[in-house]
């Protein structure tokens, strides 16, 4: 799975993009903790190419989150479709990951 | 515009692609909503992932799937010969207010299925898990 990233002043942005389900959630959560595993500051993860995702891919980014607290790194995501922001909601994700609606929005969120 | 839509799954993984691709199709004849195709791909991925991880022990099972496409709604079938389930009820609500360190891995999805849908039936017979939900069209 593709996962392309860009520093910006420190925050690493890393585009998901397609589907994420129960059959590529193992192969998502790898391509994701290669990519973390060089983030020293913030991590925003940028989801406006994403088309689907389920419980299995919920569960990746909840270990993400879980890790990321953990080195102290502060996370979140932004440009999340209207099905991803609801099921985002339903699972009180919302609660403990920062959610945004744009980049620039999640950039100020994780560096301000 | 309405149809009818059956299909038989193979109790592996790999089927859920074929599902998400007949379930796009026929989201595109139906003209339905994003939204729907969404919801309609999940909630078959999410319970039918249950049937083929926990409900057999071994073997080659067949599920079967039901979608009726009506211009209003959405209704979803599915039956299978695997131990008792009833995801109505068995499945335990997620915690959903715990802090992240706390916060238990998994659990979600169905919790989701029961969010996303206006009726969920189900019952046992013959020694199959007949699941019945309907969904509307436009929320």
């Amino acid at each position: 799975m593709q996962i392309d990233t860009v520093n910006e002043g420190g925050t690493l942005i890393a585009k998901t993009e397609g589907r994420v389900d129960g059959t590529n959630a193992r192969e998502f959560q790898e391509a994701l903790e290669g990519v973390i595993k060089d983030a020293d500051h913030s991590v925003i993860l940028d989801m406006e190419q994403l088309t689907y995702i389920s419980s299995a891919g919920l569960r990746v980014i909840l270990l993400i989150a879980k890790a990321l607290e953990r080195q102290d790194v502060k996370f979140g995501v932004c440009s999340l479709s209207d099905p991803i922001r609801e099921i985002f909601d339903i699972s009180g994700f919302d609660k403990v990951v920062n959610v945004s609606g744009s980049q620039s929005e999640a950039l100020s969120a994780v560096q301000g | 515009m309405s149809e009818t839509l059956k299909l038989t799954i193979l109790n592996r993984q790999d089927e859920l692609n074929r599902i998400a691709t007949e379930v796009e199709a026929l989201g595109e004849r139906e003209e339905w909503p994003p939204e729907l195709v969404f919801r309609a791909n999940l909630i078959l991925e999410e319970l039918g992932l249950n049937i083929i991880n926990y409900g057999h022990d071994e073997g080659v099972h067949e599920i079967e799937i039901v979608l009726n496409s009506e211009p209003e709604f959405l209704s979803i079938e599915i039956t299978d010969d695997g131990k008792a389930f009833d995801p109505t009820e068995d499945a335990p609500d997620p915690s959903l207010t715990a802090p992240l360190d706390e916060r238990p891995i998994g659990g979600l999805g169905v919790h989701l299925v029961r969010s996303m849908v206006d009726e969920f039936r189900y019952k046992r017979e013959d020694g199959r898990n007949h699941v019945a939900l309907v969904t509307r069209r436009d929320k």
